[in-house]
């Protein structure tokens, strides 16, 4: 079980994920678990089961950006590669940015995950949402 | 820190698997060939910085203001997708 915003989620050994590297600049976040939010679709939590359990808003990018797939599809063989991207909230919503350029891919059959750098620089680290 | 010389087509070896050529020198810069396992990652240090600080920047939880932002967001997003 683990507390996030005062919210206990619990969660069985086949959600846990594994990031065999971390994510970049954190190596501790290696074992993680995937936590929709059921209030605040399409967002989930990001959360590391390790100790001091970093955790992140994240979404599929798809649901925001609408030509983003085609991108991610170059960056890995396996078509049915889960993908988020990690957001950013900001206190005004409009102001939220979402990390294009460093998604993160996991694969549904073995729960291996791992962060990837887009090498062209079309999307950013702090992309805002569109607002229309 | 360790330092070496090398010149334009000599190379200097990292573990057992990654390889760094020196490939051209100019007054530019220098042009460097790495050649590493598919799961090594390899970046610019000044891109790597940059996720670094994006990551641990995103990595907190969220106080009320944040909270209604994201309630927000949601709002908005699911609004879209009808």
């Amino acid at each position: 079980m683990i507390t996030i915003n005062e919210h206990e989620y619990r969660f069985d050994e086949s959600q846990i994920l594994n990031f065999a590297e971390g994510l970049i600049g954190l190596p501790e976040m290696r074992r993680a678990v995937l936590i929709p939010m059921e209030d605040f679709a399409p967002f989930s939590w990001l959360a590391s089961i390790e100790n001091d359990r970093p955790h992140f808003v994240v979404v599929d990018p798809n649901d925001i950006f609408l030509d983003y797939q085609t991108v991610a599809s170059d960056l890995t063989d396996r078509p049915n590669m889960r993908t988020l991207a990690i957001v950013k909230i900001s206190s005004d919503w409009k102001k939220t940015t979402v990390n294009l350029r460093a998604p993160i891919f996991i694969s549904p059959e073995t729960n291996d995950g791992a962060q990837l750098v887009l090498s062209d620089g079309k999307y950013g680290f702090e992309e805002s949402i569109p607002q229309e | 820190m360790l330092v070496l010389s090398r010149r334009t087509g000599q190379k200097i070896v990292i573990g057992n698997e990654i390889v760094i050529e020196v490939v051209a020198i100019s007054n530019e810069g220098v042009r460097l060939g790495i050649s590493a396992p598919t799961q090594t990652s390899v970046h610019r240090y000044e891109v790597f910085v940059e996720i670094m600080e994006a990551n641990k920047a995103a990595a907190n939880s969220l106080d009320k203001k944040e909270q209604s932002a994201l309630q927000d967001l949601s709002a908005h997003i699911r609004s879209k997708q009808k």
